[in-house]
């Protein structure tokens, strides 16, 4: 169809445009897009990367603080936050060595513990390289960033049994970020309480410098995103 | 000279909301429309993937269910079937095979894993036979085992990366104590492989103590009867054949089921869409009398307002269908997932592979539909009487 009969078609079209109607097209157009950038976040491709969870959430988290009544999982990642500047500083506050198997977007898992309403603390877990496997180790942390219990989830070795036993879990409690600031993991050289815990196996050095390398990577990660954070 | 589109065009842009609502419901349905016909091809593909990456095609193992010794397995690796491991040399002279290799697996309870202790699994496979079965396997560090007794041991990505070793690392294989040095550790590759810790096939069954083997890999040569030699095999005492053919059959025939509910589903969704489009252009129609009958004064044929009506219609299924699409190749990563949630079993790999084919017949259908919906609003528009319509006020 051509002609005279199209152009009346076309003039009985309403062409007036105001400023406001520009704005509101404009406002849709952003929410829109709003909309689609979320759905693409959505869709981001989500690379595996093994993060340290609990094996049992619902009765560790109470067993790792009593008088916790409920808790929430929440998850972090240097991706999130700030990126690979972020984790190059963390690796330099743990001595300098590069983190194995940890790409950015490693979720972290973190149970927020509350009593009532009220947050209490904090229960987090990481993976640390051990002699023979990995060592899953997860504090309690109260909102100070003391530890009010240390666990080890997962130890492979002939001496584990030594190492998960409440003796040797006992020596982490009270003890902070400042304390693992006196000690170097790396090197095993420093004074303080952290000099002070014994290893309870000594043909186990690997395990014993892991698992204090494994508290004080828990204690600065938390430090970094959390506490430094609050303060 | 305005054409026949901008008129189109220019129409629907009076009623922006109605417009607007039609084409986000012709946009779902096509999403959902190329999101399962991408599923369909997606799934079948890393299904198949999943099964050539096994290296083999049939395995054999010692007569009882599957499940009952992964059970087992899971239990302690005490009560695992066996299999007299001379059983290869006689499958091996059969004309239909390839390659054949024998495998221990082996599970061994570990005390210090988790609270209450977990089982940690092992694969002793033979470094002479195992490795032709899976050329494709490419190591990210180091290599195979140096020798077929050495105490080594070779880790799937993910097992590394779990137990966050690196090549010249030790494991050990508790209850028993022995430790392993890690030779190599494989890239990813989508399968159960990446899970899986490998050892020397003698190793491991020194470890356990036992000089027998729980399954026989084995490739069949190109153009084989896998058949025939199921039903050879089958005359092997106490053993059960496994051919990964009917593995795929059985998984393709619980999907299909849920496929077809779904594909009805989608089929709903474009039929509702379609009777917005109807009623859309039905609205348009009857709102737009008067102006049709001064087109009619004018000159303009029944075919005329047939073909710009049914124009109205072919730039909503277009636009709705296209947006549609769009859509579901953004979000194909995202349906992935749904769909991952949702499947009890779903193989590695893309499970949605949607391309410009699936996405052309998307359009296709979305359009045919589309158009055969609009006719009738077309027709009834190509009968609107001129004075009639003129006179009518609107109403």
């Amino acid at each position: 169809m051509t002609g005279p009969e199209s152009k009346i078609w076309g003039s009985m079209e309403d062409s007036a445009t105001s400023a406001a109607k520009r704005q509101r097209t404009l406002a849709g157009g952003l929410i829109c897009c709003a909309v689609f950038l979320f759905l693409l976040a959505l869709a981001a491709p989500t690379l595996a990367a093994v993060n340290c969870e609990l094996n049992n959430p619902s009765s560790d988290v109470p067993r790792l603080f009593p008088e916790s009544t409920s808790f929430k999982t929440v998850y972090f990642s240097f991706a999130q936050r700030g990126g690979d500047p972020l984790l190059r500083k963390v690796e330099a506050r743990l001595g300098g060595v590069p983190t194995l198997y940890a790409p950015l977007n490693v979720p972290y898992t973190l149970y927020e513990v509350y009593k009532g309403k009220k947050k209490v603390g904090y229960v987090h877990g990481v993976n640390q390289k051990g002699q023979f496997g990995v060592l899953e180790v997860f504090v309690s942390l109260d909102m100070d960033g003391t530890i009010k219990a240390f666990y080890i989830q997962r130890m492979a070795g002939p001496w584990a049994k030594k190492f998960t036993s409440p003796r040797f879990g006992k020596q982490f409690v009270g003890l902070s970020l400042k304390d693992f600031e006196r000690y170097d993991t790396v090197s095993g050289k420093g004074s303080g309480k952290v000099a002070a815990i014994a290893n309870p196996a000594p043909e186990a050095a690997t395990d014993f410098f892991g698992l204090l390398r494994a508290v004080k990577k828990n204690l600065v990660l938390m430090d970094e995103f959390f506490y430094s954070a609050e303060r | 000279m305005i054409t026949k589109f901008q008129v189109a065009y220019r129409n629907l842009l009076r009623k922006k909301m109605r417009t607007l609502l039609t084409l986000v419901g012709i946009m779902l349905s096509s999403w959902v429309l190329v999101s399962l016909l991408g599923f369909n091809r997606g799934y079948e593909r890393s299904l198949n993937h999943d099964i050539e990456n096994m290296g083999y095609q049939l395995m054999v193992m010692a007569k009882g269910c599957p499940y009952e010794a992964a059970t087992m397995m899971l239990q302690g690796g005490t009560g695992l079937r066996y299999i007299d491991q001379t059983m290869v040399d006689s499958i091996a002279k059969e004309p239909e095979v390839d390659k054949i290799t024998p495998i221990l697996m082996q599970a061994f309870f570990d005390p210090n894993k988790g609270d209450g202790g977990g089982i940690a699994g092992y694969y002793g496979v033979d470094p002479a036979t195992f490795p032709g079965m899976k050329p494709f396997f490419r190591f990210r560090q180091g290599g195979w085992f140096r020798d077929e007794t050495a105490a080594e041991a070779v880790m799937g990505y993910e097992a590394a990366e779990l137990e966050q070793r690196e090549v010249g690392d030790m494991i050990i294989v508790p209850e028993k104590n022995v430790t392993l040095k890690v030779v190599g550790i494989l890239e990813r590759t989508g399968t159960q492989d990446d899970g899986t810790i490998f050892v020397p096939l003698k190793t491991l069954q020194k470890i356990a103590a036992t000089d027998k083997i729980t399954t026989i890999g084995i490739k069949l040569k190109k153009d084989a009867d896998s058949a025939k030699l199921e039903a050879e095999l089958y005359k092997l005492p106490d053993v059960q054949v496994v051919s990964f053919t009917q593995v795929k059959q059985t998984i393709m025939k619980l999907i299909s089921t849920a496929r077809v509910m779904v594909f009805s589903v989608a089929v709903i969704a474009i039929l509702i869409a379609m009777v917005g489009v109807v009623n859309t252009i039905l609205m348009s129609v009857l709102e737009q009398q008067q102006e049709i009958g001064i087109l009619k004064t004018m000159g303009a044929m029944p075919g005329d307002i047939f073909r710009l009506v049914w124009t109205e219609t072919l730039i909503f299924c277009g636009c709705g269908g296209v947006a549609g699409i769009g859509l579901a190749f953004v979000l194909a990563r995202m349906t992935d997932i749904l769909m991952r949630r949702i499947l009890p079993y779903a193989p590695g790999g893309g499970l949605v592979a949607i391309d410009l084919r699936l996405a052309l017949l998307t359009l296709t259908v979305i359009v045919t539909v589309g158009l055969a919906s609009g006719i009738y609003p077309a027709w009834k528009a190509g009968r609107v009487r001129p004075l009639e319509s003129i006179r009518s006020d609107g109403r």
